[in-house]
């Protein structure tokens, strides 16, 4: 077993356990702690695969964004344990069920030996991986590439119509109108009659 | 190439074996004297009622999920700028396409009101 | 250098500018939806029509382009050098074909239909927002890019850019539970199903190495593929994946609620287009991809078909709503459109495409008789609703009676030549017991068609209903009313003379294979 062997299983173990952590967590802050453990053991093991790039892009994605989303949501939603817990055990034997196959399942597709196709000729020792990355993205796939931007302006708007009210009588500050305020709109100079002493009618 | 990696794997098993040993330290040198008033939880001296766990607002989930399309737009920016001499006019437009759609939902956002606070 | 573009650097590489004219349609779709979200941010909501017809010039604008796009001469080009009469750009990952030329102008044109069904909807709700019409149109945009997808990274996409606008469109009416509920179990289903279908294609793409359709069929010609465990399984999965967005069973269980629960103008939408679009992403998949394949997707396929058709027809007699009745109608439709694929010949593929294309005019028109029903704060959607629809309103009491024939398979409406064909084709297929068992299914469900049509005409308004204001004459627009009547009599006019859309569906899936 070489070094890099051994790292790999190290790292493999930890996103194995932080796996089961967040399925078996009791608290959902705790199951999304482990689940960002998760994301960083992978993003290891895909630095380990000199994919330096798509492994910094994990762990800035989905540990620096996608799992502050997930955070909001468990405040957001102020879930009660026990009643996720009543579903976690009575779904439990479909869950496991579930597994099961599917393990089996790629038990088969592995001992088939489906996957041993001519090996990819190792790149060059100086070569980058995100600059082949970038030389296909923006030629080859540039297709694909713009519809992903069309897909996170989807993204956009339906978050925004599903969420954004309007607040009724919020009381805030309109910088600009207070400074284009002129003399007219706060002063009001009153003409009034001199009042007359009392009793010389 | 990985070699170059080791300095960050050396610091990771540090910091790893340093947070270990804090806490055991920590739960093997410190006195514990457990007791009935010391465990019960407390709010400013009343009895606890309610959760500390409060909701949040959903307009923190909105600012995230801004946060999260504007962040992926920036993770298309790095391999870009890496080989833009490389793909030439052709990747310029095209990351400009992609700004470009990228810009309209920001002014959609921007016209709505998704970025006030109110 | 970065200051100085020369024109060596600007054709990069090896890299050849690609050929933008076949996907001039798209381009023009999106930047015309991007005009259309812009021009709303700035308008009152008074004058939000103005958003409502710049949407709908636009997609006919599309349409014209679809139809305009394929100019006999780059045709016959592209058949002396690739013998097919196919166009493909953006290294291949895009084409332009007469099946996805046809598919694409039924999408836009349903879909101007659908706007047109849901205006007086959404007005009379508070709901004439130019989300609706903006997200429909990324819908759009989804669905052509599905329909002209030639790989599996494409078809993906597509489907995620059509499911997300989706997903937002059902769940639009958000103070109302229902309506979130629906949007909810949709997003958490589909986000599933879709996880599926990528993962099968992860699978497919490790065995075979290409992303790329025909890659894939060609790699697939020189191996023993039904031994494959890999491939098995990366099939089985992207059936699943497919089967759910198509919502047959066991993967129907969202159809009825979402149906139900969203509001009758996003069901109107979403019963109609997308199926077409799913029809395109089964056939590029399954036909062009995993062509070799066939008698394993074959027999998944029958299970699924009979399953569809049996749940679908027996559960819908149960059903006291209309929006409940026409999912589970749905259910049972789809089970044919998967008949006339699973003949795996050319006869059945276009059968099939018939099949989907009509069913979606159909099924337009049965929703649209809802919206028409529908007034504000009280959806027209139970089955006695219908009670005695003829006295009220005899003309679109008519109408309705063709949408409903149609569905069951009456001649001479256009779903009695469009089942007739796909058993045709399943008989030719010599897969009888299947045929047998579809038209056993087709009777039964000819049942709650034919009682729907019985409360319509032979049942008096009881009092439970008979509110006044259900008396009064609907008020649509005109727009509404001609598109109603046109959309009852194509029903008819394609039933008597089906040949000319039946060629062009046979045309188009012989010039793809």
């Amino acid at each position: 077993m070489t070094f890099e062997l051994f790292i790999f299983y190290v790292f493999s173990a930890v996103t194995l356990f932080s796996a089961v952590g967040v399925v078996t967590a009791r608290n959902p802050v705790y199951a999304a702690l482990f689940l960002i453990l998760a994301f960083f053991t992978s993003a290891a093991t895909w630095v380990l695969l000199e994919a330096e790039f798509l492994g910094v892009v994990l762990v800035l994605v989905y540990v620096g964004a996608v799992m502050v989303l997930f955070l909001f949501v468990i405040m957001m939603l102020d879930i009660n344990i026990d009643t996720l817990k009543e579903g976690f055990t009575r779904y439990m034997p479909i869950g496991i069920l579930v597994a099961v196959a599917v393990a089996a399942e790629m038990i088969l597709v592995m001992k088939s030996k489906t996957f041993d196709r001519p090996i990819p000729e190792a790149a060059p020792l100086d070569s980058s991986n995100t600059e082949a990355i970038g030389e296909i993205l923006y030629t080859e796939y540039v297709y694909p590439f713009e519809i992903a931007a069309v897909i996170l302006v989807v993204a956009i708007i339906a978050a925004i119509a599903l969420t954004l009210r309007r607040r009724e009588g919020v009381k805030k500050q309109d910088q600009g109108a207070q400074i284009r305020t002129r003399k007219e709109d706060r002063l009001r100079i009153v003409k009034m009659k001199t009042e007359a002493k009392q009793g010389e009618r | 190439m990985l070699a170059e990696y080791l300095p960050v794997l050396v610091f990771l098993s540090v910091g790893f074996a340093m947070a270990i040993l804090m806490l055991l330290l920590g739960s093997l040198l410190s006195p514990r004297r457990p007791g009935e008033a010391k465990d019960s939880p407390f709010e400013c001296g009343f009895e606890a009622f309610g959760d500390a766990r409060m909701k949040f607002d959903v307009r923190y989930y909105l600012v995230a999920i801004l946060f999260i399309i504007f962040d992926l737009e920036i993770a298309f920016l790095f391999p870009w700028a890496v080989v833009l001499d490389k793909i030439g006019l052709f990747g310029l437009i095209a990351m400009g396409i992609f700004l470009g759609i990228l810009i309209i939902g920001f002014i959609y956002e921007w016209k709505k009101g998704a970025l006030e606070w109110e | 250098m970065f200051m100085s573009f020369t024109t060596a650097t600007l054709i990069p590489m090896q890299f050849a500018i690609p050929d933008f004219a076949p996907a001039i349609p798209e381009i023009f779709l999106l930047a015309g939806t991007c005009l259309v979200l812009l021009v709303d941010l700035f308008l009152k909501d008074s004058n939000r029509y103005i958003t409502y017809l710049l949407s709908q010039t636009v997609l006919l604008i599309t349409a014209y382009l679809v139809i305009s796009g394929i100019n006999d001469v780059s045709m016959a080009e592209a058949l002396q050098t690739t013998g097919k009469a196919s166009l493909t750009t953006f290294s291949e990952m895009f084409v332009l074909d007469p099946m996805s030329q046809v598919l694409k102008v039924s999408i836009l044109l349903i879909t101007v239909g659908v706007f047109v069904y849901s205006r007086p909807y959404l007005k009379t709700r508070q709901m004439f927002k130019g989300e609706y019409f903006t997200l429909g149109m990324f819908a759009v945009l989804g669905m052509m890019i599905m329909v002209s997808a030639k790989t599996m990274l494409v078809i993906y996409l597509g489907l995620e850019l059509l499911s997300l606008a989706m997903y937002a469109m059902v769940a639009f009416r958000r103070n109302d539970g229902r309506a979130s509920e629906a949007g909810m179990k949709y997003f958490v289903l589909g986000a599933i199903a879709s996880g599926m279908l990528l993962y099968g294609m992860s699978i497919i793409y490790g065995v075979t190495g290409s992303l790329h359709l025909d890659h894939i069929d060609s790699f697939m010609m020189g191996h023993n593929v039904m031994t494959n465990m890999g491939l098995l399984l990366g099939l089985s999965f992207v059936l699943v994946g497919l089967g759910f967005k198509l919502g047959v069973v066991p993967f129907h269980m969202w159809v009825p609620d979402v149906y139900d629960g969203s509001p009758t103008a996003v069901t109107l939408f979403l019963g109609t287009a997308p199926k077409i679009a799913a029809f395109a992403m089964m056939f590029r998949l399954l036909v062009e991809g995993l062509d070799e394949m066939l008698l394993g997707w074959q027999q998944i396929l029958s299970l699924l078909a009979a399953l569809s058709l049996f749940i679908g027809n027996v559960v819908a007699i149960a059903q006291t709503n209309i929006k409940r009745m026409l999912a589970y109608s749905t259910i049972s439709h789809m089970g044919f459109v998967l008949l006339g694929i699973l003949a795996g010949t050319e006869v059945g593929y276009a059968s099939s495409m018939f099949y989907i294309i009509t069913y979606s005019i159909v099924a337009m028109g049965a929703f649209g008789i809802i919206i028409l029903l529908s007034r504000d704060g009280y959806e027209a959607d139970r089955l006695i609703d219908l009670q005695g629809l003829s006295s009220r309103h005899p003309w679109y009491a008519f109408m309705m009676m063709l949408f409903l024939f149609s569905m069951a398979g009456v001649p001479p409406t256009v779903g009695f030549y469009a089942k007739l064909s796909v058993l045709k084709a399943v008989v030719g297929a010599e897969v009888v017991w299947l045929a047998v068992f579809a038209v056993v299914m087709s009777v039964i469900g000819a049942y709650y068609y034919l009682r729907a049509i019985k409360l319509m005409y032979f049942d008096q308004p009881d009092e439970f209903v008979g509110d006044e204001e259900l008396l009064v004459p609907a008020k649509s627009g005109f727009d509404f009313k001609l598109l109603l009547s046109v959309n009852g009599l194509s029903v008819l006019a394609l039933g008597i003379l089906p040949g000319a859309l039946m060629s062009l569906c046979v045309l188009a899936v012989e010039a793809s294979l």
